[in-house]
């Protein structure tokens, strides 16, 4: 079983996220390898909503992250914060959008399109699936790669997002939904070929069904316990999520985990879950896509 | 029943929209339209749209076409109103009219000089509680109006979030000050400088204070103060950073207050009035312009709002950049 902390960040500033984080990763036992010269960041940036739609990782709390890497090597490390264009999203505004480009500025850390950089080829499988991926040269190149990904509902097939999915996001081909048919396959396949070492799990602001201040840190070096704990405070049984169970079934992680920290049910009972009301909200309007009336309609 | 023989160039966002308002509307022949966009070309095509273009000009040539409405980039408004009122087409211009008064004037000429309509396309002026709100402050209920608010707050070009899981991409025109004129003043905050005008008068004096929390070089935010003739003093707001849509009016009169407002429904409640009646409430407006503009055509009147109302409502967005003050 992989160990999951649990930390309540106390204030919305850079200090307590810093507070959060160290004490999130001394719950979990990580400390960080000497000689650590490349460090990939991946922050969890979806369109142009920024982190009070609790849709994207916080900027401040990216900020807290360097800082704390900083401390334990060296000031001098090589920090590189990574994300790459998708279907409705590119990089180039993002960045300056959501606050990142400022935050590159500030703490002197490279930004980077990774639909832009230098790939290799490689072939990565998963449930029987076989994907061509390009790997960027700056993940390839870093020495301790940290996903910092955000909890949010998805599509009905997908259900629920964390960790793992927010590493898809890696993979620099722009139009991402080409793959939306073997999601799942997919999101295992580019993590088997990525691997990152660490997750911390800004939960800060969650989306939920509706924006909440949580303040949730959550921290492990297995993304599939961590998604696993996710799915958990988002009220869905992890049993039901298909990409969770192959990701296990891969070897990717584990979905049972040593809870340490604040004890889930706290964050548990303040999710913004989805009700009786949305569900049967989304379940006519679901109705009304399967019938292909909202085309008719024009509606999305 | 005589109809106007109609072309629309551009199917963006608005464009679609009165693509399917023109095809329900009686005194309409929508005859052709032209983007570049194949796929949307296609889309009019399934929709039975017989003449497709991805030259405009080419559509300007068609003899059945009495008038155009141009929903293209703002930055593509003058060089086409130019051609079409060259080629003696009838005008519906999508706001704002340009991206500075200098194109706005060279539109306005050439309507003129064409003899041909030019209306600006501004749908609040066709919204039933915005339309009760004029006939109100009129009859005298409401006094002297002295202070009047509007808020009009949406995510501007940005889908927000909850309209769909999976945003469909912004085109880059948007981002480029250079081509759109501005940011959230001139395109959301065009609608209620237009509308107060229409209630009020001309605007006498007016300054602006501008936000950037996107770090974008076009302010998302905008608060205006305005002058108007009929004495009114207005608060005008303008944003592209909300996840969600809010467009409101309140006045505040010597003897009473009133308010009026526009907002979309929840899907499901969209659905069932575009079942029952074929059209949402958020967008009747949209189709009452048209349908407005196409009545003018044929009864030979003057359409409003005119190319100068299009122009006078960028003059005074243009003077409330130039007189931006700064709070922080």
């Amino acid at each position: 079983m992989s160990l999951v902390s649990f930390v309540k960040i106390q204030e919305d500033t850079i200090n307590s996220f810093k507070k959060a984080i160290i004490d999130s990763l001394d719950l979990i036992g990580y400390s960080f390898t000497k000689g650590t010269e490349n460090v990939v960041i991946k922050p969890n940036m979806c369109y142009y909503w920024d982190y009070t739609t609790g849709e994207t990782t916080d900027p401040r709390f990216v900020a807290a992250l360097i800082e704390v890497i900083r401390e334990k090597f060296s000031p001098r490390t090589n920090i590189s914060i990574v994300e790459s264009d998708a279907s409705a999203m590119k990089c180039k505004y993002a960045f300056k959008m959501l606050g990142y480009e400022k935050l590159s500025q500030d703490y002197k850390v490279n930004l980077v399109n990774l639909s832009e950089d230098t790939t290799k080829t490689v072939e990565a499988y998963a449930g029987g699936y076989k994907l061509k991926l390009q790997i960027p040269q700056t993940i390839q190149n870093a020495d301790l790669k940290i996903n910092i990904p955000k909890i949010k509902y998805s599509v009905p097939k997908v259900k629920m997002t964390c960790a793992l999915k927010n590493i898809f996001g890696c993979n620099p081909y722009a139009k991402k939904f080409k793959y939306h048919s073997r999601i799942g396959e997919v999101i295992v396949a580019i993590n088997k070929a990525l691997k990152f070492d660490l997750c911390i799990m800004d939960g800060n602001i969650v989306s939920g069904v509706q924006p909440r201040r949580l303040g949730l840190l959550m921290a492990s070096k297995d993304p599939v316990a961590i998604d696993a704990a996710a799915a958990k405070i988002a009220g869905i049984n992890p049993k039901t999520i298909r990409y969770l169970q192959l990701a296990a079934k891969e070897g990717l992680g584990t979905t049972k985990f040593i809870q340490k920290g604040i004890p889930i049910d706290y964050f548990k009972a303040m999710y913004p879950r989805k009700g009786i009301q949305n569900k049967l909200m989304k379940q006519a309007y679901e109705l009304i896509v399967t019938m292909g009336l909202n085309k008719k309609l024009g509606l999305p | 029943m005589q109809k106007v023989g109609l072309g629309i160039i551009g199917l963006g966002y608005i464009g679609k929209l009165h693509l399917k308002h023109s095809l329900k509307l009686p005194n309409v022949n929508l005859v052709a339209v032209s983007d570049l966009s194949k796929r949307a070309l296609k889309e009019a095509k399934n929709a039975g749209i017989k003449k497709t273009f991805t030259n405009y000009e080419q559509l300007l040539h068609e003899p059945n076409i009495d008038a155009v409405i141009i929903a293209l980039p703002t930055h593509l408004h003058l060089q086409c109103a130019i051609q079409a009122a060259e080629a003696g087409k009838h005008i519906f211009l999508e706001k704002p009219i340009a991206r500075n008064p200098e194109e706005a004037k060279g539109i306005v000429t050439a309507a003129h000089k064409n003899s041909v309509k030019l209306m600006m396309g501004y749908p609040l002026r066709f919204n039933k509680s915005f339309r009760e709100l004029k006939t109100k402050m009129e009859s005298g209920t409401l006094g002297d109006v002295e202070i009047a608010y509007a808020t009009f707050i949406s995510s501007g070009p940005f889908f927000h979030r909850a309209e769909s899981h999976t945003p469909l991409p912004v085109p880059k025109w948007w981002f480029n000050r250079d081509l759109t004129g501005g940011g959230a003043l001139i395109d959301v905050g065009s609608h209620i400088i237009n509308l107060f005008r229409w209630y009020f008068g001309e605007i006498t004096h007016i300054k602006s204070h501008l936000g950037y929390r996107f770090n974008l070089d076009f302010e998302d935010s905008a608060i205006c103060f305005a002058k108007f003739e009929s004495g009114t003093t207005a608060v005008i707001t303008a944003g592209w950073f909300l996840q969600g849509y809010q467009l409101k009016v309140e006045f505040f009169g010597t003897v009473d207050h009133a308010f009026a407002q526009h907002r979309p429904s929840n899907r499901l409640v969209a659905a069932t009035q575009m079942l029952t009646t074929g059209m949402s409430d958020f967008h009747r407006p949209h189709f009452d312009e048209l349908h407005y503009f196409a009545n003018c055509l044929l009864k030979d009147s003057s359409p409003s709002p005119t190319g100068e109302d299009g122009l006078k409502d960028l003059e005074a967005i243009c003077q409330a950049y130039q007189n931006s003050i700064c709070l922080d």
